[in-house]
């Protein structure tokens, strides 16, 4: 193994280039002009700003997003963490079994399984017939076509997100320190919620963000399982983009969009030094 | 979301590509074999390839690659770009009149299209009406049938849930006449009206759609009653019942994007010809039950099938027309407040 000499620092650059290159190009001169178009409207460079913040409507739809992310990471954390939990107790084959069963969403299309939802969770589904035979309820409960459609979408979308980080952070704490806290006489939840629970929370907060910043940009989970009450802003963008068209206002609202990801992302960055320290 | 994301980036690449392939390899004044369009897609799509591209093609030779879905974000970034990739564009009313207001388009040359006779609304000088479609009533067989917008937003004797489009454009002036405005006194739209009655029906209301294809969809789940819906998806549709009254009646308009290349464009127009056969406008209806512009249509159609159709004498009698001028004139405002009503759902 110490034969192989790992090429790092500087030298290293050259093998990224390619990819550098084409972020560049492809992904990071476009935003820069994106960003430019919010400053460019005919009727002066403010307006679209001015007309942002003099309807409420847009950055009240931006609110709403960040609303529906807070409660999709929530979900995610409280269904996330027990399962990374237990992933962590099981050993071996069982491990790897459950692992692919984590991992598997990700194979499967997201608009394919979107669609699912509405077979699952629609007046007809499984779910709400299952319920009216056993005479649980008289009426189909309205699962989806609603903000909770949106929850329960994301939710299965963005799991694995929070889960599989979760999971390394758990795996990565130092058994022994939890022997110890037992050794000195601490009872099972002590140990966790003392020790255990405490040297996880950078890995979950860290998840957490990870699972809010996708929740901002979802796109087609709203539009199809939101039945259209559900006020996202990527929809609203699309809208200014494709329908309207009123770019300067959306590139305005993107650029909006864009800080309060960099602002998430820098306390991702915070975090996931700290769950590395 | 990613699927979007990467289709776009990638038709925008392909766009660009073929573009600038395209001015390489032309000579100056080459004859056109070839020309893109750009439509709303789907069996709407079908359609004009069945009916007016294979005709077209067998005459002239030239064959037409269709691309959808359309729209006038596509059309701002091709003229913007100056990279016009596609000779011909659809275009709704409203967004015909928003282009040419935004100096989007090129003039159409009537006299190269040498139209057969066609209905004068379908006539305009940036635009060819090409297809009639309505927006009509429609409901589960199951649920007691309306025969006026005041009915269907009556929610106490037509009881069941709704689907209603996630458009102003489909759904103010049905609000309007369901409280109590005559239909030939829609226009201008009373805007508080219009949204006090959406007010009064938002709470029955289960799905607010975007695609076409959901209302028909829906009835069919159970998971609505009743649908406002475009008729060529659920008019002949197993299972559902429709009705034109009171229906909308509205025009899809090719257009040409400006700065096409003079050779397409001269190309493009004997496409437009074709869509004035009224032959050629029985074999699309036959594809989707959407009409096209001419007043000889109804003689050529299954006489059973009338009443499947926009602009059958029958059911153009019974509908409005909507008012393209009014809907670009007031847009930005019509989206303001429409965004406001769906956050308050």
């Amino acid at each position: 193994m110490s034969r192989i000499k790992l090429v790092s620092g500087p030298s290293g650059i050259r093998f990224v280039m390619p990819l550098g290159l084409a972020m560049l190009v492809a992904f990071n001169i476009p935003v820069v002009l994106m960003l430019a178009w919010g400053f460019s409207s005919p009727a002066g460079a403010l307006a679209p700003w001015a007309d942002m913040i003099e309807r409420t409507v847009y950055l009240r739809v931006l609110a709403n997003t960040f609303r529906i992310a807070l409660i999709c990471t929530l979900v995610c954390a409280v269904l996330g963490y027990p399962l990374a939990y237990w992933l962590c107790c099981l050993q071996g084959r069982a491990r790897m079994i459950a692992l692919a069963l984590v991992v598997l969403p990700f194979w499967v299309s997201i608009l394919v399984r979107t669609y699912a939802w509405i077979v699952v969770l629609g007046n007809n589904g499984v779910v709400n017939r299952s319920l009216l035979e056993l005479g649980l309820i008289t009426e189909p409960l309205a699962l989806i076509y609603n903000e909770l459609g949106v929850v329960i979408g994301t939710t299965n979308v963005l799991l694995p997100f929070l889960v599989l980080p979760l999971f390394a952070a758990m795996l990565g704490i130092d058994r022994r320190v939890l022997q110890a806290a037992s050794g000195l006489g601490a009872p099972p939840g002590t140990v966790f919620w003392r020790v255990f629970f405490p040297l996880t929370l950078p890995g979950l907060a860290a998840g957490c963000i990870l699972v809010f910043i996708l929740t901002l940009g979802f796109f087609i989970t709203p539009a199809i399982l939101g039945g259209g009450r559900v006020s996202m802003i990527a929809n609203m963008i699309d809208l200014l983009i494709n329908r309207m068209p009123r770019w300067e206002l959306a590139a305005a609202l993107s650029t909006v969009l864009l800080l309060a990801t960099f602002v998430c992302y820098a306390f991702y960055l915070k975090l996931s030094k700290r769950g590395a320290a | 979301m990613k699927l979007r994301r990467r289709h776009l980036i990638g038709s925008a690449a392909a766009l660009a590509g073929t573009a600038s392939l395209g001015r390489l390899v032309r000579p100056a004044h080459a004859a056109v074999t070839e020309f893109r369009m750009i439509e709303a897609g789907g069996p709407s799509g079908d359609s004009i390839e069945a009916g007016y591209i294979a005709p077209f093609t067998e005459k002239t030779g030239i064959s037409v690659v269709r691309e959808s879905p359309s729209g006038l974000g596509k059309l701002r970034a091709m003229v913007e770009a100056r990279s016009v990739t596609a000779a011909l564009l659809e275009l709704s009313s409203p967004e015909l009149e928003q282009a040419k207001a935004l100096d989007l388009l090129e003039p159409l040359d009537w006299d190269a299209i040498d139209p057969l006779p066609m209905f004068p609304e379908a006539r305009d000088d940036h635009g060819f009406g090409y297809q009639y479609y309505s927006t009509i009533m429609a409901w589960h067989p199951d649920a007691r049938a309306p025969s006026t917008w005041a009915e269907f937003f009556d929610v106490e004797n037509f009881p069941g849930r709704r689907a209603l489009p996630d458009y102003a454009a489909y759904i103010l002036a049905m609000a309007v006449m369901a409280d109590g405005v005559a239909p030939e006194d829609i226009y201008p739209i009373d805007l508080d009206r219009a949204f006090a009655k959406l007010e009064s029906i938002k709470d029955h209301v289960a799905v607010w759609w975007q695609a076409g294809a959901q209302p028909p969809q829906l009835i069919r789940d159970g998971e609505v009653q009743y649908a406002v819906a475009w008729s060529g998806r659920v008019a002949g549709q197993e299972g559902i019942e429709y009705s034109f009254a009171e229906g909308q009646l509205d025009i899809a308009f090719f257009t040409v994007p400006k700065g096409t290349n003079p050779d397409e464009k001269a190309a493009a127009m004997g496409l437009l010809h074709e869509m004035t056969v009224p032959e050629n406008q029985a074999v699309a209806a036959g594809v989707i039950p959407y009409t096209g512009n001419s007043p000889d249509l109804d003689a050529l159609l299954p006489q059973d099938n009338l009443e499947q159709l926009p602009t059958s004498a029958q059911n153009r009698a019974v509908q409005v027309l909507s008012d393209a001028r009014w809907w670009y004139e007031n847009a930005d405002e019509i989206e303001l407040r429409w965004q406001e009503f769906k956050l308050s759902l």
